[in-house]
């Protein structure tokens, strides 16, 4: 019996791989896709895991899936970049067990460093086929197709839900389903598909195994393309006139949203997977003058279909993405509302968006670190130190990235994960005269900031990298890594020892506490000032975490600013930044906020006139 | 009939534990029920938006269009005035009237609206709105960490949709059993501060 349960999309993926018999389950944290892999906690007979990076995850998969067995990689779209390799190397293999991989999108940049569609990675760049869900219930259904079609077709499935289905809310039917129905570990070697080497393939007049595993996935895709015609996530709605609607994954929901405001029902083409349904799309465009595309993020489809009309010389106009309406941000009802009103300027429409105004300015809000949190201590002392000597810090991705923003302002560059530390080398042997840091946090290390730590070192370069190691994954919601001593489910594993790693890699280690102020901004001088590349490890569980489970970091202490001794010189909030620390700009002195005040007391060192205390 | 519920507040303040109360309640009426909530680093302070559509018809986009809703929970001042965008002609909303901060604002480079200023553009952008102050309310019970459930206990006063034994029983069903009692009493406290 199926039981209905109101959850988010995430684990409504999560459901559809358990259900689907899957063994081996590897991923990175990233919004929107954390949740995916954490639902396997739940499942104590699937392997689940945090890996290193979504490279590493994609080939655990990957190995689970030759040894015969259901296997799933979860990612958002930076962590498909980073799994780019492998995939350009099984999608010429094929697989054996069915094989699944959830690259998730986040339109509009909402929790993420860019936008990007990473159907081009995974279709347009890899050829593999791409699952696009419109909600959540099609995103179950999809995975649990998805591990039959793999093992039908020997090919690694992609499922590319965007946040708006990752993060909704909904009922999701929970299947019953039998354990033992699916296929156990079993290896078989295959030489001729599983071994990638530029070596000649008689049978094909010798050219060589690269270019017949190319051959293999070109003729795959023919097969898909077929198999899509009949796909239950592909289907026409018949409506009226010659200008088409296509809504694919979540754009289908908005033109649904939207299409009873007009006094004429538009035929509609529903699309859900990659490769197109040849046949089904040119049954839709016969007829039509005008077809608009409703797609997250570029021009996917809107391109694949301009490419059909080409070559079946049809004369419809394909609008969409390409600038028919905006190329960059998440659609919504609104902007597909007005898309369509501009593509059928004829159809009377009964609704309009009209947004209530409110007609004072609201502030914006910024990210920062929480109260209580050791990073607001150690960019504290770092922001010191760098200004002392007139230093370039080289951010990366971590709750410490906050630090970038007003009124700190520290870091100077946020790109991807583990770009730090090689930045600061290039600039450094760029000849930059200003004296280089980093700054990384743990999880990110072992991501791919350890092969820049290597590099700097083996390069002879000269910066001071600091560690903020929190002993998890903080700002996806504390998965644990490499280095926090316990694995997905609280089991204890093997812990990377870094100071250790630093004296292994070659450089000179320093490593403090950082709530203790002055010990730490006593390392980082002494850093800066010998030469090679040090290491700074400040560590500090994240307090956020440890607040929420009852550790107790420190000796509360209730602390006030002496309104008489503050002279609103504002060097507690922009050096130190605290959300507590409030400035009246009538009084033009600040004060503490006591409902958001932690009482981590760290404050009362940063006030050089002793006003807080 | 349709009911779309936003929650707006900074992170750590529970819109998604409100959500969860109003979206069982809904399923249990058999109504189709679908949100979606902004999730973006797990830190404290960030603007969170929760959105939730209830519904005796197919639900197809978990997002309330801009002009569209009907209940809007704003559990902190400029962040109902942030979200009022999504409010439809008959919409209304429950602010609770409590302060948190900017960056900006306490660097003087924004300036944070007064109470004052707060309500009158509130007025100003809906007519129908109710004032409470929860999270005093909270913090005066125990912790502030309990004017999500404040802000439900007054949502039943105002709305009859909402029935107030069984969001009662929900809040009492969903809270975490050492939250319970002080949840269940910030319920009633809710209900009595209109």
């Amino acid at each position: 019996m199926a039981e209905k349960k109101y959850v988010m999309g995430n684990l409504a993926i999560t459901r559809a791989a358990v259900e689907s018999g899957v063994k081996v389950v590897a991923g990175y944290p990233g919004t929107p896709a954390t949740e995916i892999v954490e639902g396997f906690i739940d499942y104590p007979d699937i392997h689940a895991e945090w890996a290193c990076n979504e490279k590493v995850a994609l080939e655990v998969a990957l190995g689970a899936s030759l040894a015969n067995v259901r296997a799933l990689a979860v990612m958002k779209h930076n962590g498909t970049n980073i799994s780019t390799d492998i995939l350009m190397h099984l999608n010429f293999t094929g697989i054996s067990g069915g094989l699944v991989m959830i690259s998730a999108d986040d339109p509009g940049g909402l929790s993420s460093q860019n936008e990007e569609d990473s159907r081009i990675l995974v279709h347009t760049y890899a050829n593999l086929p791409v699952f696009d869900p419109a909600n959540a219930l099609e995103a179950k259904a999809m995975v649990k197709d998805a591990y039959v079609l793999s093992e039908q077709t020997q090919m690694c499935f992609v499922l590319r839900p965007v946040m708006r289905v990752c993060h909704s809310r909904g009922v999701i039917p929970f299947d019953d389903f039998d354990p033992a129905a699916f296929p156990t570990a079993k290896w078989h070697d295959d030489r001729e598909r599983y071994i990638m080497s530029a070596v000649e393939v008689r049978e094909l007049g010798g050219i060589k195994r690269p270019q017949a595993r190319h051959r293999w996935l070109n003729q795959k895709y023919k097969e898909l393309q077929a198999l899509f015609e009949d796909s239950p996530y592909n289907h026409i709605e018949p409506g009226e006139g010659d200008v088409g609607l296509i809504g694919c994954g979540i754009g289908y929901t908005y033109i649904k949203e939207v299409e009873s405001a007009f006094g004429r029902k538009f035929p509609l083409l529903k699309l859900g997977t990659l490769p197109l349904p040849r046949g089904k799309v040119l049954d839709f465009l016969k007829g039509k003058k005008r077809v608009v595309v409703f797609e997250e993020i570029e021009p996917v489809v809107e391109n694949l279909i301009k490419q059909l009309c080409q070559e079946e010389k049809i004369q419809a106009e394909i609008l969409g993405r390409s600038g028919f309406y905006p190329s960059d941000g998440e659609l919504t009802a609104s902007l597909v509302l007005a898309a369509i009103r501009k593509a059928a300027p004829e159809v009377e429409v009964s609704r309009e968006y009209q947004p209530r105004q409110v007609d004072i300015e609201v502030p914006v809000r910024t990210r920062t670190q929480c109260v209580g949190c050791a990073h607001r201590a150690l960019l504290y002392n770092l922001k010191r130190v760098a200004r002392r000597y007139k230093g370039v810090v080289f951010g990366d991705i971590g709750c410490h990235d906050a630090g970038s923003f007003k009124p700190l302002e520290l870091q100077s560059t946020i790109y991807c994960m583990g770009s730090s530390v090689p930045m600061a080398t290039g600039a450094h042997y760029a000849g930059e005269k200003r004296p280089v840091f980093s700054m990384i946090g743990d999880s990110t290390l072992f991501h791919l900031g350890l092969m820049g730590l290597i590099n700097a070192a083996y390069q002879h370069g000269k910066q001071v990298v600091i560690l903020g190691d929190n002993s998890t994954t903080a700002m996806t919601g504390f998965q644990p890594h490499a280095g926090s001593g316990v694995d997905i489910y609280g089991q204890v594993a093997a812990k990377v020892d870094l100071e250790k790693l630093g004296q292994a890699i070659g450089v000179s280690v320093h490593r403090v506490d950082p709530y203790d102020i002055k010990a730490t901004h006593a390392a980082l001088r002494e850093a800066v000032e010998e030469p090679g590349v040090s290491l700074v490890i400040a560590s500090k569980p994240c307090f956020l975490r440890g607040s929420r489970q009852g550790v107790k970091f420190f000796e509360p202490k209730a602390v006030a600013v002496d309104q008489e001794k503050c002279n609103g010189c504002m060097i507690c909030i922009n050096d130190f930044g605290c959300p507590a620390l409030v400035y009246d700009s009538k009084t033009e002195k600040v004060h503490i906020d006591d409902l958001t005040c932690v009482k981590c007391g760290l404050c009362s060192i940063v006030c050089k006139r002793g006003a807080i205390s | 009939m349709k009911k779309d519920v936003a929650i707006a507040g900074v992170g750590g303040q529970g819109s998604i534990f409100a959500s969860n109360v109003l979206c069982q309640f809904a399923m249990q009426k058999g109504l189709n029920v679908l949100g979606t909530e902004t999730i973006g680093a797990a830190q404290r302070g960030g603007s969170v938006i929760s959105h939730m559509r209830i519904s005796d018809k197919p639900i197809y986009s978990p997002l309330i269009p801009p002009g569209s809703g009907d209940v809007l929970l704003g559990m902190e001042s400029i962040e109902l005035l942030r979200h009022m965008r999504l409010l439809g002609p008959d919409g209304y909303y429950i602010l609770n009237l409590y302060s948190v901060p900017t960056v900006y604002s306490n660097l003087g480079l924004d300036s944070y609206p007064s109470d004052e200023e707060v309500q009158a553009a509130a007025r100003r952008a809906c007519p129908r709105g109710y004032v409470i102050k929860a999270t005093y309310k909270a913090a005066e019970l125990g912790s502030p960490q309990m004017t999500n459930v404040i802000m439900l206990g007054a949502l039943v006063k105002v709305d009859d949709f909402f029935d107030y034994a069984e969001i009662k029983q929900l809040v009492k069903e969903i809270s975490p059993k050492k939250f319970r009692d002080n949840n269940l009493a910030a319920f009633e406290a809710g209900h009595e501060l209109l």
